[in-house]
């Protein structure tokens, strides 16, 4: 595994306030910081459906720039507290959680945290690719234009850069204005990944992004995720031990609601601490 | 000891509990086939009855009495679609809104949910109360509007009124009609028709009753201190300082109202004045005394009444005259196309609501997640994914909620009455008009033969509508789902 | 990595970001209209919710109308077997009975041909047809569904009664069973599309459970999918009703405008929602007398009927979409 552990300063001087304008940094920030190279800050975290509690007394520090993945077997709750990472447990009228779920300074599980805000700094992938019945360039155009002021040119500009990023332009760029339901699922999945980033997230979070993929398009996603963590910090959720040893750089081993085991990847699939995450990793259950 | 399984037993007649299943099957292949069976019957008998009344003349010819041969649907063909387009205008925004608004927000407050909940069982109960109730509602809410305004009757000017000019209108001795504007004035004399507030010498206020004379006043006998019989002239005067009308009521006591000004139903003309005719031209009038000869030249004839005198024969009376404008509404509706319409849209709007609902239930929560993980508000969510997806749906459900109304005849029957046909054509939202449902049901129950062809042929125009609104619903599901795909 | 449509020298040096000079919308705008937007959905909801409330006032408020009259008592209403409001001679009765039998009538005689011949053809297309006989039966019963109520009466009073009931015997010409089955005629597409949702919501476990015992098809459609589904069924069955109880253009050409009380259904036999319509088109209704009031009296009686049995439905519906969901 190639290891690119630099993490460049343009994107770490990104301000998380809430009336964010993206800028190139100026400002210099001493990268050794750990609350500065912590992108997601989750303390004595627990999250319920209903009366069932799905996490418990959760800790966790996610890193800038890297690619974090969270394994464990099904109904571990690792979907969850992804899902709590953008707030998108609120759609289900019976979650609710505790603690403190910091992304940047901010404890987002506040009740006055402006979710439209959050969601555009924390961008979303999903499990099925999830593509609007609408052409390839309005699906990517989409968030900029829920939340920029943003000229035509500029947008074209912008919808280009995000699939070239996302490795899809060379395919779709003869026919942005046809419908997106025509593109095959890695490329729905790819162009998902476009408009999630078109929108300027700092962070983006991926469930099970490759679990309806054929093991080519698979392929592809890895790569692009490999690539892209040059810029965004992203969490990737998988049932696939192997997909997060290759494109993982930290990983987080789930277990009936509690992280049992948590450092660098390599460490964690070969010199695991716990017999549970080594039972785990080397297939005895899951 | 011996396992009950291997216990000697007879078999049950396998052979005849088979028979009994095939043949179950045939019966129901014959039951279900009986509803194949009746439709024919039905289209075969209506087109029997009435193919061979259908013509152009018949498409375009209004109601007439007694003249099944020189009758037509032309008013009603025109006065359904208008009242279909209000139903559809008031009920589609209103029955998608309540839709979204049911499937795309729900509250998670336990109190609101529980209201939430009996909107959506509300609603469904809605779908099931019979159309005549909404009838009788519309004739309530809309054509009286509870009895919140003076009830509107031939001749009389509403309470609330816009779009319509009143002038006098008068023959001339050469026969043609000329106008001349109206303005409202305080009446010397107001004939009470209807109930009314009024207040007593010491401005105690209360509601007069009105007995027609006929009526015996029995019924009111306790109350004939505020009771007077129809039609009693009330006379002008000044009551604190206003400007009131005043009269007895039969229990004697003297009762006041304020005087409002109002077009008194007939002008005296008494010197020569501007008028204008139909065609706009505007001249003076030639007012002749008693006494004048009668000019001879028809030019000038024709722009010459009598002056207002007490001889009969010499009198040109001039009456009131109302044009109305195409926008011309008053309050209450009273049994107008408007009405009719609201009242449509009462009945499918439980249908839209639930075709709706049903349409947005279909669209993926997958795509729902993907706005709301961009950052979307859940109301961009609903425009720019949920509703766009729904779309077809909707437009379907719609239209077979619009065929509904068309065929609608009883809430008709209740806000317009059995309306056949019009003097005038349907010019204003205040109209009355002939609709084809309602037209349908007069010719059938019509003692004179030839109105039951004419009605079966009339039924051949409606299905033959409701068919094509059908395969419109079929093309739009089937466009949308190609460009879907 | 094997991505070819980026170079790895274009990721090493990724294209300046366009973003950065992007002005953000606020979203404080985005959620003052979306208030905006809800508010204005809140009122569309309410509509419906007025509709009701518009009913039960009016209804509520116009009887009394009736009932107040120094003429009217409620007890006579409610158990008098005699109804003569709105006719011009003879001594004024106002017993309900009359049209409420006739309504009876008629939709007894409904529901004996709409209740079994809908749920026959919602097994039949539930459970055994095939997809060449399904795509005949469906839009059939769909288009019967779909024709104008008035349509029917038309159908029953110009071809039912002359040309099926009249050779049987001495029918009148407004009769209750010519209306009867008409109303069922419309009442059976109802039935069928309901109580055809209702077995196929039952689950096809339940079904293999049953052939796996060497059951046949007959069996397992009676003994297991129908009780399965009877809920589903019966709330379908009270819909039905409901809608045949309301029903008005029918019973206003094909049964006559006389009040009967009697069970012989050859005779006229006017229903509530007939008498209504009645009224309505002699068009001598003037507010504030005496059979204006009593149209709100029936009506009242009517909307309690079938909202009361469309309620039940609608519970009972409810209650059986829990149980496999």
């Amino acid at each position: 595994m190639q290891k690119l552990a630099t993490p460049s300063n343009r994107a770490q001087g990104r301000s998380l306030s809430k009336s964010t304008k993206y800028q190139a940094s100026t400002a210099t920030i001493d990268s050794s910081s750990e609350s500065m190279m912590t992108a997601i800050d989750i303390a004595n975290f627990n999250a319920f459906y209903g009366t069932f509690q799905a996490l418990h007394d959760l800790n966790l520090k996610i890193p800038r720039q890297q690619v974090t993945a969270f394994i464990g077997p099904s109904g571990c709750g690792k979907s969850t507290l992804l899902k709590w990472c953008n707030r998108m447990n609120d759609i289900v009228p019976i979650a609710h959680a505790t603690g403190s779920l910091k992304v940047g300074d901010r404890n987002i599980l506040s009740r006055n945290t402006d979710v439209v805000d959050l969601r555009r700094q924390v961008g979303m992938v999903f499990q099925k690719a999830n593509p609007f019945p609408k052409s390839i360039f309005d699906n990517v155009a989409y968030g900029a234009r829920l939340h920029y002021k943003i000229s035509r040119s500029e947008l074209y500009e912008l919808v280009e850069w995000s699939l070239k990023k996302a490795a899809l332009w060379d395919e779709v760029k003869d026919r942005l204005k046809s419908s997106a339901l025509g593109l095959s699922g890695g490329q729905q999945q790819r162009l998902c990944i476009a408009r999630a980033i078109a929108t300027g997230p700092e962070i983006l979070l991926m469930d099970e992004p490759c679990s309806a993929l054929d093991p080519a398009s698979t392929a592809r996603i890895e790569d692009l995720i490999f690539e892209l963590r040059r810029q965004f910090t992203i969490v990737i959720v998988t049932h696939n031990m192997q997909q997060a040893a290759r494109c993982s750089d930290r990983t987080a081993f789930f277990f009936e609601g509690k992280i049992v085991e948590e450092g660098a990847t390599e460490d964690v699939f070969t010199r695991p601490q716990k017999q549970q995450t080594e039972d785990y990793v080397t297939g005895k259950f899951g | 000891m011996k396992d009950p399984i291997n216990e000697p037993r007879e078999y049950r007649n396998d052979a005849r509990r088979k028979m009994f299943s095939s043949s179950f099957s045939v019966t129901c292949l014959l039951v279900s086939s009986l509803a194949i069976v009746v439709l024919a019957t039905l289209l075969l008998s209506i087109f029997s009855t009435g193919g061979g009344w259908l013509s152009a003349e018949m498409l375009t010819a209004s109601h007439r009495e007694n003249n099944p041969e020189e009758s037509g649907i032309g008013q009603a063909i025109i006065g359904s679609l208008v009242i279909c387009t209000i139903c559809g205008l008031a009920a589609l925004p209103i029955g998608v809104g309540t839709a979204i608004f049911l499937e795309e927000f729900k509250p998670k407050n336990r109190f609101l949910r529980m209201l939430h909940g009996l909107v959506q069982l509300n609603i469904n109960n809605l779908a099931g109360v019979p159309s005549i109730v909404y009838g009788i509602l519309g004739l309530t809410a809309f054509v009286y509007m509870f009895g919140a305004f003076s009830p509107i009757r031939v001749n009389d000017q509403p309470d609330y009124e816009i779009g319509a000019t009143y002038s006098y209108q008068t023959k001339t001795l050469g026969g043609n009609y000329v106008r001349f504007p109206a303005t409202p004035k305080i009446q010397p004399f107001f004939e009470i028709k209807q109930p009314r507030q009024v207040s007593s010498s010491e401005g105690q206020p209360f509601k007069l009753n009105v007995v027609s004379a006929t009526t015996d006043a029995a019924e009111y006998k306790d109350k004939l201190e505020e009771t007077v019989i129809l039609g009693t002239k009330a006379e002008l005067t000044s009551h604190n300082g206003v400007e009131s009308y005043t009269t007895q009521t039969l229990g004697g006591t003297t009762v006041f109202f304020k005087a409002e000004p109002t077009y008194s139903q007939f002008a005296k003309i008494l010197e020569p004045l501007m008028v204008s005719d139909p065609e706009g031209n505007t001249f003076e009038l030639n007012v002749l005394s008693k006494s004048d000869a009668i000019p001879t030249n028809p030019e000038v004839l024709s722009k010459s009444v009598f002056a207002d005198s007490p001889d009969p024969t010499k009198r040109s009376s001039a009456s009131i005259f109302r044009e109305n404008s195409f926008f011309h509404m008053h309050l209450p509706f009273s049994k107008s196309v408007l009405s009719a319409g609201l009242t449509l849209a009462l009945v499918i709007l439980p249908i839209v609501i639930i075709a709706s609902q049903e349409a947005i239930r279909g669209v993926p929560q997958t795509l729902r997640e993907a706005a709301f993980g961009m950052g979307a508000t859940r109301w961009q969510v609903v425009r720019s994914a949920v509703l766009p997806s729904a779309i077809p749906g909707i437009m379907t459900g719609a239209i077979l909620a619009m065929s509904r109304a068309v065929g609608e005849a009883a809430p008709l029957l209740a806000v317009m009455g059995g309306v056949l046909g019009t003097t005038n054509h349907l010019s204003s939202l205040m109209d009355k008009t002939p609709v084809l449902p309602v037209t349908i049901f007069k010719w059938a129950g019509d003692e004179n033969q030839g109105f039951e062809h004419l009605a079966a042929a009339a039924i051949i125009v409606l299905l033959a509508f409701l068919l094509l609104m059908n395969s419109v619903a079929i093309f739009i599901r089937y466009r949308y789902e190609k460009k879907l795909a | 990595m094997s991505d070819q449509s980026l170079g790895q020298g274009e990721l090493l040096a990724p294209p300046a970001s366009p973003r950065r000079e992007f002005r953000p919308r606020s979203s404080k705008s985005s959620k003052r209209w979306q208030a905006v937007v809800v508010t204005g959905l809140v009122f569309c909801a309410l509509v419906s919710v007025f509709t009701t409330i518009g009913i039960i006032v009016m209804l509520v408020v116009e009887s009394w109308g009736f009932f107040a009259d120094d003429q009217i008592e409620i007890w006579k209403f409610l158990t008098g077997t005699k109804w003569t409001v709105g006719q011009t001679q003879g001594e004024l009765s106002y017993g309900i009975w009359p049209l409420l039998s006739g309504t009876l009538r008629i939709t007894g005689i409904a529901m004996m041909i709409a209740l079994p011949m809908g749920l026959i053809s919602a097994i039949y297309l539930s459970e055994y047809a095939s997809k060449r006989i399904r795509s005949l039966l469906k839009p059939t019963l769909e288009i019967l569904a779909g024709i104008p109520t008035v349509v029917l009466g038309f159908f029953a009073v110009k071809f039912i009664t002359p040309y099926m009931l009249e050779p049987l015997g001495d029918f009148k010409t407004f009769n209750a069973t010519s209306a009867g089955i008409a109303v069922g005629i419309l009442c059976i597409p109802l039935v069928t599309s309901l109580a055809e949702d209702a077995l196929q919501a039952v689950p096809n476990r339940l079904r293999e459970g049953g052939y796996g015992l060497g059951a046949t098809r007959l069996e397992v459609t009676l003994k297991v999918v129908v009780p399965a589904a009877l809920s589903g069924i019966i709330s379908a069955f009270l819909l039905a009703l409901a809608r045949a109880i309301g029903e008005t253009m029918v019973v206003a050409l094909a049964a006559g405008s006389t009040p009967t009380l009697t069970l012989d259904p050859r005779m006229p036999s006017q229903t509530m929602t007939g008498f209504i319509v009645e009224t309505f088109k002699s068009e001598s209704v003037v507010p504030g007398t005496l059979s204006y009031f009593s149209i709100y009296a029936v009506a009242a009686v009517l909307f309690l009927i079938t909202f009361g049995i469309t309620l039940i439905g609608q519970i009972i519906r409810m209650k059986y979409r829990e149980v496999y969901d």
